[in-house]
């Protein structure tokens, strides 16, 4: 059981305040530290953990600049046997469906039964790699998928629906598997690891390699147009404490008790 | 060639004694039997073979073990060695490995974003030093005084003492990374490296003087750990005794309450630091200072050390040992618990709720219990 897990690098935002860059069409990234897309890391675990059980190996592929490299060293310090940089400025700018098609150019050489990615990348929220890069594959595919079991020549998995629901599917091999957050409990890749990791070939992949053509990727190979990002306007209605935490969470409990939820 | 655990912690002057277990204070609630340990070790069982290994993480790395062994074995040492097996597996509770990822993505083990780090210091003018600049006193504030709102008032109380004392220094604002004390407790050998030279290289460019810390942890492992310092390192508690003893430091108001002190295992037992914080207590007008049955070398272990405030113990049972300390401070009427660690004073804070105990004692850091008497 070979699987190609695809990874993406990210700023990480959670306690960033964001900037949104000159141009209007991206945030200021200087100073935000860069990680693997959260989701993804659960994808990566996954495929170690059934390749663990069932033998086989995990490449991962990445499309990124080349700090993105970082993610892959990490995902082969944690046991992937093989990682790919698809690089090139041609695909600056692409949007879902051609970061899939570059992805799709790449992974569809390689040795595989399964493709995982993760199921939404932290940074624009699209959704939309995994879907696309199975329909350019020609391979069926499962979003939000919080239970995998691999079978004999097919993978039964658990999708997360709306309102706490499981649907259960049997998907036949090869197929993409978008991983949601939560499946496992991804393992530590420490710092000796990476070193070592360091001194491993990525295999990098440029637009050419994959016969793409400069016009039909990045920019040029999207369907969507970003116009520009802003930021929401702030609502009405919301209260915010301060003081000390001692402080607010005494407020709060007196607004919790004089509204009857207490 | 590959070392045994037996030749790299130097275990073979074992004589199994027992004074190792004897000691230890978290073997009062869990199974971890440092003597065991150190047998296996000696008997070329490794790690992966382990009997102790989940134990490992129960350890809160106070030393006492290393303080009691007649013959110079490090036992401690090798709980640490243990637990970095397991961190090349990459195998280990999710809290620590959070941690670990939250230290090499911002420079502190809490999660924060590294422009939070001197949110603590608005509006208190703390100076920054600049690029380059010299810095006579370095005050290196440490990841949980800056980020941790009650271990906060460690941060702000010095900033009023220093200013109080016409004391002259400077920090180095978001440019302040970890120590890595607690990294290479929790086995992260790499990534402890790393921060070592990060924090040298960011050090050199300044030309300290002194650096003085707002917690014994990161003194200890500047003090030990990072090889040749050009700079002085002390506890803050150190630089606070000087000062009253050169008249620099005077109280004009009082603090007329019953106070005892708890012996943080990284200010004592690991640096002998046992004179100065009482010094600064005994200079407090008003206080009545009364000290703990266990105190000094004796003083029990609060368990917030060794990665121990990212992880709980397993197979724990009884009581907590600050829930113990909490209460041995009440029995003595103590109003004030004062410590000189930011992470005593948190598991101490947690203590008194979860005894039971609110109302009747509060945890006070010693540097916030003096700027009280300014």
């Amino acid at each position: 059981m070979n699987i190609v897990v695809c990874v993406k690098q990210v700023p990480e935002t959670a306690e960033a305040e964001l900037k949104i860059a000159s141009g209007g069409k991206g945030i200021v990234e200087e100073g935000l530290p860069l990680q693997i897309n959260e989701p993804d890391n659960y994808a990566l675990e996954e495929a170690l953990l059934i390749t663990e059980e069932h033998d086989g190996d995990v490449t991962v592929v990445t499309l990124g600049h080349d700090s993105s490299e970082e993610v892959l060293r990490m995902s082969m310090a944690k046991g992937a046997a093989e990682a790919v940089r698809v690089a090139d400025p041609a695909f600056d700018g692409g949007d879902g469906l051609a970061t899939a098609g570059a992805l799709a150019a790449a992974v569809k050489d390689l040795d595989y039964d399964l493709v995982l990615t993760g199921c939404m990348a932290s940074d624009d929220g699209n959704t939309q790699v995994g879907v696309a890069l199975a329909e350019l594959l020609g391979i069926p595919h499962a979003t939000y998928v919080t239970q995998v079991d691999v079978g004999d020549g097919k993978v039964t998995v658990g999708r997360e629906l709306e309102g706490g629901l499981i649907e259960k599917l049997e998907i036949g091999l090869p197929c993409v598997l978008g991983i949601q957050t939560g499946i496992n409990e991804p393992r530590y890749a420490s710092i000796m690891g990476i070193a070592k990791a360091s001194k491993r070939e990525i295999e990098l992949k440029a637009a050419g390699d994959l016969g793409l053509d400069a016009g039909s990727v990045g920019e040029a190979g999207s369907g969507t147009v970003l116009d520009g990002l802003e930021f929401p306007p702030a609502g009405e209605g919301a209260e915010i404490l301060d003081g000390t935490p001692p402080e607010a969470s005494g407020k709060l409990a007196d607004i919790l008790k004089e509204k009857g939820f207490v | 060639m590959r070392v045994s655990m037996a030749e790299k912690y130097e275990l073979m002057g074992c004589i199994q004694c027992g004074r190792c277990t004897a000691g230890c204070p978290v073997s009062l609630r869990t199974h971890l039997n440092v003597r065991r340990v150190v047998y296996d070790g000696m008997r070329g069982v490794g790690p992966k073979d382990a009997k102790a290994l989940p134990s490992a993480w129960n350890c809160t790395t106070c030393s006492n073990c290393t303080e009691r062994c007649p013959k110079g074995v490090k036992p401690m040492e090798l709980v640490i060695g243990l637990r970095s097996a397991a961190i090349e597996k990459g195998r280990i509770e999710p809290t620590i490995r959070d941690a670990l990822e939250s230290t090499l993505k911002h420079g502190n083990p809490w999660g924060r974003g590294r422009e939070k780090r001197t949110e603590w210091a608005e509006e208190l003018g703390v100076p920054v030093a600049a690029e380059g600049e010299a810095i006579p006193l370095l005050f290196y504030v440490g990841c949980t005084p800056a980020y941790d709102p009650e271990a906060q008032s460690v941060a702000t109380a010095l900033v009023a003492l220093f200013k109080a004392a016409g004391v002259e220094y400077s920090t180095l604002g978001t440019s302040e990374s970890c120590c890595g004390n607690d990294i290479r407790r929790m086995g992260e050998e790499g990534l402890f490296e790393m921060l070592v030279d990060g924090n040298k290289e960011e050090f050199g460019g300044h030309e300290i003087g002194t650096i003085v810390t707002g917690s014994p942890h990161c003194m200890n492992t500047f003090k030990n750990e990072y090889g040749e310092m050009p700079s002085e390192v002390l506890h803050y508690s150190q630089l606070l005794a000087s000062l009253i003893e050169e008249g620099k430091l005077t109280f004009k108001g009082k603090v007329e309450k019953k106070v005892t002190f708890h012996d943080a295992c990284f200010l004592g037992k690991h640096n002998g630091i046992y004179d100065e914080p009482r010094t600064v207590l005994e200079a407090i007008p008003g206080v009545e200072f009364e000290e703990m049955d266990r105190s000094r070398e004796r003083a029990l272990c609060c368990e917030g050390g060794g990665g121990r405030m990212w992880v709980e113990a397993v197979e724990e049972r009884g009581e907590r040992l600050a829930e113990t300390r909490v209460k041995d401070a009440v029995a003595l009427g103590a109003d004030y618990l004062v410590t000189a660690c930011p992470f005593c004073l948190l598991t101490l804070q947690d203590a008194v709720k979860t005894s039971g105990n609110e109302g009747k004692i509060e945890i006070i850091d010693l540097a916030a219990l003096a700027a009280m008497a300014l």
